[in-house]
C-alpha cells in the first residue's frame, strides 16, 4: 500500500494495485459519517467499436450499451444488488459517461458488506432475455424525458455539430431503436471485454481505515477467479481529425419560453495523456474564466446590454479521445450572442492581455473553490479520472493548478481555439399554427 | 454557542474542525403575504449585484476572487408561512487562505446588507431594471421544466385560491410591474429593520471573535411576533381533476393528498417513515411496483410537505399507460394505509432514512439549516435517530389513513398535437 501524503491540506491518499490489476485508492476521513465509494469500469457509451475478447473480428455494438449494462448489472438470478444495499441502509446508484461507467454507494453504517456488495454485482453478471426485454421500457422512457429538456437539446444539439459522424453526439443511454437491438448475449460479450479488474478502479472517501479496508478488498477478490485476458483496444477514430466535419450552424425549433443559444469549440490538436492532459485541461478552464468570467470587462458589458443574463454559464469536457468547450445562455440577441461570443474567442490573444491584471485573481479563486471542494466525499471521488490524466486525484490537480502561469494561457489558446472547430446551435420557440 | 444579538435578532456558532470550509447563513424571516413575495424575491437580487463600495458586478465579483472565490450570494425560500430572504457565504479557511479572510467576508456581508446601491431614495435605476428583466425571464423560463410545471399546476389545484402558497416565494410576473427602484426601498428598509433575522455561523472559527464582528452590525431590536410557521387549510369533499394536453413526448401524472401532520407534531417521524414507504425512497411501493416492476415509468416518488400538511405524487409515464399508472398508485396508498408492508422494508426503510439523516451531518449547509429550523421553531433538534427507529408499524398505517386525495394533475404529453 503506498501513501501519499499533503501536508498542506492535511490529507492522505492510501493507494495499491491488487495482483488482479485492480487499483483501489482511499482518503480517509475520520471525522466523516459517511462512506462513500465507487468503482469506475474504463468503459462508455462511445466505446462501441472493438474485437471482444472470445472473437477475432472487429463488432459495432448498438448504441446506449454501456448504459444499459448498468441499468442491468443490479438485477441478479434470484435478487438486485439493489436491495442488498437496502439491507444494509445504504444509498447506492450508478451512471454512464462518454467513456465511463461507475456504480457506487454511500452508507454511515456497514461499510465492509456494503464494499462486498459493490464488487460482487458488478463482477458477477447476469442476464437473461426476459430481463433485458423489460428494461427497454423503463430506459426507453427516461430517453423521452430528456428528449423533452431543452437544455439536454441544446447540449446534444451542439454535439451532433462538433461530432457530427462520431458517437458523442448520440445521447448516452442510446435511441428507442438502438436499445431495441441489444440482447443479454451482446450485454456479455461487451461484459467480458471490458469489466474485467485491470480495467477498473476503486476509490474510497470517508470515515475508513485504509489497510483495513485494503484487507477487505483484497480478501473479496481473492475469492474469485479472474481469466487472464487482454482489454481489447477500442477501436474510436474520429471521423475526420481536421474537423472539417463540423456543422457551422444549426437551429431547432421547440416548445420554449425564450431562445437558447449554444456556441462550441472543438479542440482539433491531439492531447498529451498523463499530467500533461491535466494541466491542458485546467489551463483551458482557466483561459475560459480569463475570457468569460463575471470577474471580467467582456461579462459585464454583455450582461448590461441584455445579451447574456444569469443563465450564461460555460464549460470544458475533455475525455478519452475528444475535448470541446461550450458557451450558453437564453437570451433574445441570439446572432448577437454569438457573434460575441465568437469574437472574443477569436481574438484571445488581444483579450488575455486586456484581462491579464485579472490573472492571479481568478486562479486564486479556481484554487479556493477546489479546496472547498475537499469538504465533499463525493467531490474527491467522482472527479478522479483515472488513465485519462495519469491517475491524479484531487489533491495533485490543486498542485498543477498552482504551476498554471498567463504565459502557458496564451499558447493553450493558439491550439485551442481555431475557427475550424467553431460552431453555433440554437433553440428557437416554436410558431403556434 | 448561542448569542443573542438584540431582540429578534439571534447568532449562532457551530465550530467544528470537520470541514476545510466555513458558512455563514443570514436568515431574514416574515410572514409571507400576497404583497411581500415579489418584492423581496427582487430586493434579494439586487442585494447581491451591487453595493456602493462595489457599484458592478464586476467589481463585487472581482472582491470575491479576492476571497479565495469565496461564494456570497442571496436566495428566497419558504419555511411553511415565513417568507425568507438568505443571504449565504461559503468560504475556505483562513489556516487554507489567509489570516483575515474570515473578517474580510464578515465585512463585505455587511456591505452588502448596510449598504446597498440606493441614493436618494432610489435603488440605481439601470441596475434595478436590468434585475428587474432577468427576473421576469426567470420565471416566465421556469415553464419550460416540464416536471417543475406539472408540480406548480398540482399546486395550483390542491391550495385555496386566496392561499398564500399559490405564491411561490419567487414571486409573480403579475407584480413586478407595479415594482419601481423607489418603492423597493421601504421594502429593503422594513426588512434590515422587521425581519426577525438569525445568523449562523459553521466551521473552524474563534466564537468570541465572531460574536463581536456581528455586534458591530448594529443590528436595531425588533419585535418577534408570535407567528403559525405551519400552513393549515380545510379538506375538500370533493378530487379536483385538471386534464391539459402538450406536445411533448413524457406525461406527467401528478397527486396532491392532504397529509394533516406537522413537522412540530409527535407523528411526524411516522409521516416520514410512512413517506418512505410509500413513495419516498428507492425501496418505496411506488418505485418497486410502478416503476420497477411494470417498467411504467422512469420516475414515480412521493414528497412529504411538513410544513403545509400535504403530500405529493409524482409520476413521468407514456400516456398509454394512464389508466394503468392511475390503478397502481391508488393501490399503492391503499396498501400502505392497510398495513400492507412487510417489517422487513419498515426496517430497511429507518436504516435508509437514518443513512441520510447521518450523512447529512458532513455537509456544513445541511447543518446550519437544521440550527435555523430548530430556532426559527423554538424547540431544540430531535434526536432523529431514536425517533425514527421508534416509529412502529401500527403508527405509520394511522398517518396513511389520514391521507385524503386532494388534486390530481394530468399534463398528457401527446406529440400529435
Amino acid at each position: 500500500m503506498n501513501e501519499h501524503h499533503y501536508a498542506k491540506y492535511d490529507e492522505t491518499i492510501y493507494d495499491q494495485k491488487l495482483d488482479n490489476g485492480l487499483l483501489v485508492q482511499v482518503l480517509p476521513k475520520r471525522n466523516f459519517h459517511k462512506t462513500y465509494a465507487i468503482l469506475t469500469v474504463d468503459f462508455g457509451s462511445i466505446d462501441r467499436t472493438f474485437i471482444p475478447v472470445n472473437g477475432q473480428e472487429l463488432i459495432t455494438v448498438p448504441d446506449g450499451v454501456a448504459h444499459f449494462l448498468e441499468h442491468k448489472m443490479f438485477e441478479k438470478i434470484d435478487h438486485d444488488a439493489f436491495d442488498l444495499f437496502g439491507e444494509l441502509g445504504a444509498d447506492s446508484n450508478a451512471f454512464t459517461s462518454f467513456t465511463q461507467t461507475s456504480y457506487l454507494f454511500s452508507t454511515t453504517q456497514h461499510v465492509h458488506e456494503s464494499l462486498d456488495v459493490l464488487l460482487d454485482f458488478v463482477e458477477q453478471p447476469y442476464f437473461s432475455s426476459q430481463t433485458v426485454q423489460k428494461e427497454k421500457g423503463i430506459i426507453g422512457q427516461e430517453i423521452k424525458m430528456y428528449d423533452d429538456d431543452p437544455n439536454w437539446r441544446l447540449y446534444f444539439g451542439m454535439l451532433g455539430n462538433l461530432y457530427p459522424h462520431d458517437p458523442m453526439h448520440i445521447d448516452i443511454a442510446g435511441t428507442v431503436e438502438s436499445i431495441d437491438q441489444i440482447t443479454a448475449d451482446t450485454l456479455y460479450s461487451t461484459y467480458d471485454s471490458f469489466y474485467q479488474p485491470a480495467n477498473m478502479n476503486l476509490f474510497i472517501v470517508g470515515n475508513v481505515d485504509p489497510a483495513e479496508t485494503m484487507e477487505w478488498i483484497a480478501d473479496n477478490q481473492k475469492q474469485k477467479h479472474f481469466d487472464q485476458v487482454t482489454i481489447p483496444e477500442v477501436q474510436f477514430e474520429l471521423n475526420d481529425e481536421t474537423g472539417q466535419d463540423v456543422i457551422p450552424f444549426r437551429t431547432l425549433e421547440m416548445d420554449v419560453t425564450r431562445p437558447k443559444v449554444m456556441v462550441g469549440v472543438r479542440g482539433l490538436e491531439p492531447i498529451s495523456a498523463g499530467q500533461a492532459g491535466l494541466k491542458y485541461r485546467l489551463g483551458v478552464e482557466l483561459l475560459l474564466d480569463i475570457l468569460f468570467d463575471d470577474t471580467v470587462d467582456n461579462y459585464l458589458r454583455l450582461y448590461n446590454n441584455g445579451i447574456i443574463d444569469d443563465s450564461f454559464s460555460y464549460n470544458f469536457e475533455m475525455q478519452r479521445g475528444f475535448h470541446f468547450a461550450y458557451f450558453s445562455s437564453d437570451t433574445d440577441h441570439i446572432e448577437r450572442f454569438a457573434d460575441e461570443i465568437i469574437g472574443i474567442l477569436e481574438s484571445a490573444q488581444q483579450q488575455i492581455e486586456a484581462a491579464a491584471s485579472q490573472f492571479n485573481n481568478i486562479k486564486r479563486a479556481v484554487l479556493g473553490r477546489m479546496i472547498a471542494l475537499l469538504d465533499s466525499p463525493e467531490a474527491i471521488a467522482n472527479r478522479y479520472a483515472g488513465k485519462l490524466f495519469g491517475a491524479t486525484n484531487l489533491l495533485d490537480e490543486i498542485t498543477v493548478l498552482e504551476s498554471i502561469t498567463i504565459e502557458d494561457l496564451y499558447v493553450i489558446a493558439r491550439e485551442f481555439i481555431q475557427s475550424q472547430g467553431i460552431s453555433v446551435y440554437q433553440i428557437v420557440p416554436r410558431h403556434s399554427n | 454557542m448561542y448569542f443573542q444579538l438584540t431582540d429578534g435578532v439571534e447568532l449562532h456558532i457551530i465550530k467544528t474542525s470537520q470541514f476545510k470550509s466555513n458558512q455563514i447563513v443570514v436568515n431574514f424571516g416574515t410572514p409571507q403575504t400576497s404583497a411581500n413575495t415579489t418584492a423581496r424575491s427582487l430586493l434579494g437580487d439586487l442585494l447581491e449585484t451591487s453595493t456602493h463600495k462595489y457599484p458592478t458586478q464586476t467589481a463585487l465579483a472581482r472582491q470575491l476572487s479576492q476571497l479565495y472565490g469565496a461564494d456570497v450570494g442571496t436566495g428566497v425560500g419558504r419555511i411553511g408561512t415565513l417568507h425568507s430572504v438568505r443571504l449565504k457565504a461559503r468560504f475556505i479557511n483562513d489556516r487554507y487562505s489567509y489570516d483575515g479572510l474570515l473578517d474580510n467576508v464578515i465585512d463585505l456581508i455587511h456591505e452588502m446588507l448596510f449598504n446597498p446601491l440606493i441614493d436618494n431614495e432610489s435603488f440605481d435605476e439601470p441596475t434595478f431594471n436590468l434585475q428587474r428583466a432577468n427576473l421576469r425571464s426567470a420565471i416566465q423560463s421556469l415553464d419550460d421544466d416540464k416536471q417543475y410545471y406539472a408540480e406548480t399546476q398540482l399546486r395550483k389545484l390542491y391550495f385555496d385560491d386566496d392561499s398564500i402558497m399559490q405564491i411561490p416565494s419567487f414571486g409573480r410576473l403579475a407584480d413586478l410591474d407595479q415594482l419601481n427602484a423607489e418603492n423597493l426601498v421601504p421594502v429593503y428598509r422594513q426588512m434590515i429593520t422587521s425581519d426577525r433575522i438569525n445568523i449562523v455561523v459553521l466551521g473552524d472559527v474563534d466564537e468570541r471573535h465572531v460574536v463581536d464582528r456581528f455586534k458591530e452590525f448594529n443590528f436595531t431590536p425588533r419585535p418577534v411576533a408570535d407567528h403559525d410557521m405551519m400552513y393549515h387549510q380545510d379538506a375538500r369533499p370533493d378530487v379536483t381533476q385538471k386534464d391539459e394536453i402538450q406536445a411533448i413526448n413524457q406525461s406527467k401524472l401528478n397527486l396532491a393528498y392532504q397529509l394533516p401532520v406537522y413537522f412540530n407534531e409527535p407523528d411526524y417521524y411516522a409521516a416520514v417513515v410512512m413517506n418512505g414507504i410509500l413513495g419516498g425512497t428507492p425501496l418505496s411501493k411506488l418505485f418497486v411496483n410502478v416503476r420497477e416492476k411494470e417498467s411504467l415509468a422512469y420516475y414515480a416518488s412521493s414528497r412529504y410537505h411538513s410544513f403545509s400538511g400535504m403530500l405529493s405524487i409524482q409520476t413521468g409515464i407514456q400516456n398509454t399507460n394512464y389508466e394503468r399508472a392511475r390503478v397502481l398508485i391508488g393501490q399503492q396508498v391503499e396498501a400502505v394505509k392497510a398495513g400492507e408492508f412487510t417489517a422487513e422494508l419498515l426496517r430497511e426503510v429507518k436504516d435508509s432514512l437514518i443513512n441520510q439523516f447521518q450523512a447529512s451531518l458532513d455537509v456544513a449547509g445541511n447543518i446550519a439549516e437544521r440550527q435555523l429550523i430548530s430556532t426559527l421553531l423554538d424547540r431544540p433538534a430531535d434526536d432523529v435517530v431514536q425517533k425514527i427507529e421508534d416509529v412502529t408499524a401500527t403508527q405509520v398505517m394511522h398517518v396513511a389513513s389520514l391521507l385524503e386525495l386532494q388534486a390530481i394533475y394530468y399534463l398528457n404529453g401527446d406529440l400529435t398535437k
